[in-house]
């Protein structure tokens, strides 16, 4: 694999123009992988309810870290013979090269990100087997070592985006960019939910971290490119993404449990995981403002607090109309009229304030990781 | 680049075959049979019903198959679930069939999350007209190490995210000293 940069003496465009697609593209595929054994994994515990540690949708979770792990350790190894063999490290294939223990390795800081995330789904894993030895297999998603191994997947998700974006001028690197981002946010729906186990009273805890995740995605998407279109396409692709597990997620858990002769339970939703669907409204109030401040040459920091607290005011007041909408009441419940209590109201209220602040703060964060993730692309010359 | 590619490409596909291999076993693996350990009787107006658990007694959080047989049968019969938590929480549930027995309403691999003394409460509809009944059970201390221990180790990756953010954060400080770059 040459992952060295270019030379002085030769053009190395045409070469560097690719590179670094084969790994980044693995290690993208990994990462869709674990998303949708995720999405298909909750589909199953929703609809049929039967769990081992090895059903289908859990291999396919399992198959995700495995791919995004080999790749990294692939591209570490890589890196460490060519900078051995005195050989500087391109640093379009996944960022500028650090070192690890000392400098026994050379490795991309993206891959490096992505690696250690998958080597902590491993051990994260193994606790979980030993965590459903002990209580059984109860389909709880937010349970210690599942917010591990999850946490885990985002480390190795965050590893995947801060590699495509190293090669953000190339056009590959932009698409996988946009889609890492997408896939990053259809991935923490699951991950926020581990915020009820904060408890919270009456304000959805979940949600506002959902809103946040949200935001902080589209900013980052907007601020990486820092042209028009960034949160759009992050929005877009997260809507393609939920367009396409609507059709295969309740269609996988039927076919799958048809294959082993498992009943689909009494009451079944036919919905997957809901990801925020007012998600490129949000986005185009970002596309607005951001475009505002690069035209008027204004502080990206500044529009992107005001466009983080609106985008973030959609996304939760929108959250219950979604949910209403597709979902109606919880499977198995009797109760289908709208909860209008005093309680309900003002856990809503409460709610869509938190949210509003964390939608600001995600504004905020955004401009500055996308700041971040611009400095992982090496300078172009002349510049 | 091509051979690179390729060589990725095995190597997913590899990982794929043996990940499949490893679990093959495992899946072909029917599922178990619902046990019953200890039943608990309830009388819910005109019907009895027997609760079946397939661990006893009942610790918290630890998953087992519930089963609730009322005498006759479930045909013509409806009803909820209600459970009552000791900390007052409640949570109604239709009662729905055991995916695993399906002669029988009941709910599968479900753990009560608290320790104390829970309330399964049943109310029922069919031929007979309606009725109401509750039993009571005790669910003892979770086993295992305490949880706060167990929401520590699994906080370890996003400590890492964070630590990786603070280190990029402080790299790129001030954001002003980054290099202007051409916009398209």
């Amino acid at each position: 694999m040459d992952i060295t940069a270019p030379s002085a003496r030769t053009d190395g465009t045409a070469r560097t123009t690719s590179k670094g697609l084969p790994s980044a593209g693995a290690l993208l595929s990994g990462t869709l992988l674990s998303l949708t054994g995720l999405v298909w994994d909750i589909q199953w515990h929703y609809d049929v309810g039967p769990d081992t540690f090895f059903t289908l949708p859990h291999l396919l979770l399992y198959a995700g870290s495995a791919v995004a792990g080999v790749t990294s350790l692939v591209v570490v190894l890589a890196a460490t013979a060519a900078e051995r063999g005195g050989h500087p490290v391109d640093p379009v294939i996944g960022g500028h090269a650090v070192g690890v223990f000392g400098r026994t390795f050379t490795a991309p800081v993206g891959y490096l990100v992505s690696g250690v995330g998958a080597a902590l789904f491993l051990i994260y894993g193994l606790w979980d087997q030993w965590w459903h030895g002990l209580y059984g297999f109860d389909a709880v998603l937010e349970s210690p070592p599942h917010m591990g191994f999850l946490l885990s997947i985002t480390l190795t998700m965050a590893g995947a985006v801060m590699v495509s974006s190293a090669a953000r001028d190339q056009r590959w690197g932009a698409v996988t960019a946009v889609v890492g981002l997408a896939v990053l946010l259809g991935f923490s729906t699951a991950t926020t939910s581990g915020l009820s186990a904060l408890g919270g009273g009456v304000v959805d805890l979940p949600t506002i971290g959902l809103t946040f995740m949200s935001v902080l995605t589209v900013v980052m998407g907007a601020r990486l490119f820092d042209r028009r279109g960034g949160a759009f396409s992050v929005a877009g692709v997260l809507a393609a993404l939920q367009a396409f597990y609507w059709w295969f997620s309740p269609w996988a858990t039927r076919v799958y449990a048809d294959s082993i002769d498992l009943p689909m339970r009494d009451y079944v939703t036919g919905v997957p995981v809901m990801m925020p669907m007012c998600l490129l409204l949000a986005a185009g109030v970002v596309e607005l403002l951001l475009a505002r401040a690069r035209r008027q040459d204004r502080s990206a920091v500044r529009y992107g607090l005001i466009a983080g607290g609106i985008g973030g005011f959609i996304v939760t007041a929108t959250a219950p109309l979604q949910a209403a909408l597709f979902l109606g009441a919880p499977p198995g419940t009797d109760s289908t009229a709208v909860d209008m209590t005093a309680g309900a109201i003002l856990g809503l209220v409460v709610t869509v304030v938190g949210a509003l602040a964390a939608g600001v703060a995600a504004g905020f964060l955004g401009v500055r990781f996308g700041d971040m993730l611009r400095r992982l692309a090496p300078a172009r010359e002349g510049r | 680049m091509r051979r690179t590619a390729l060589t990725l490409l095995n190597l997913i596909g590899a990982i794929g075959l043996i990940s499949v291999m490893a679990g093959a076993p495992a899946m072909a693996q029917p599922y178990e049979p619902v046990k019953v350990v200890h039943s608990e009787q309830v009388q819910a107006g005109p019907y009895r019903l027997t609760a079946g658990f397939s661990t006893w007694p009942l610790k918290a959080m630890q998953s087992l198959d519930f089963t609730f047989a009322p005498d006759g049968g479930i045909g013509g019969k409806s009803g909820t679930l209600t459970l009552i938590a000791p900390d007052g929480g409640v949570q109604q549930n239709n009662l729905v069939r055991h995916p695993r027995n399906r002669k029988v309403w009941g709910l599968d691999i479900h753990a009560l999350p608290q320790q104390g003394r829970w309330t399964m409460r049943f109310a029922l509809n069919g031929p007979s007209g309606s009725g109401t009944g509750d039993v009571a059970i005790t669910v003892l201390e979770q086993p295992g190490p305490p949880l706060g221990i167990s929401w520590a180790i699994s906080s370890l990756p996003l400590l890492g995210l964070v630590t990786l953010i603070v280190t990029g954060w402080r790299r790129t400080w001030p954001p002003s000293a980054q290099p202007q770059e051409e916009r398209p």
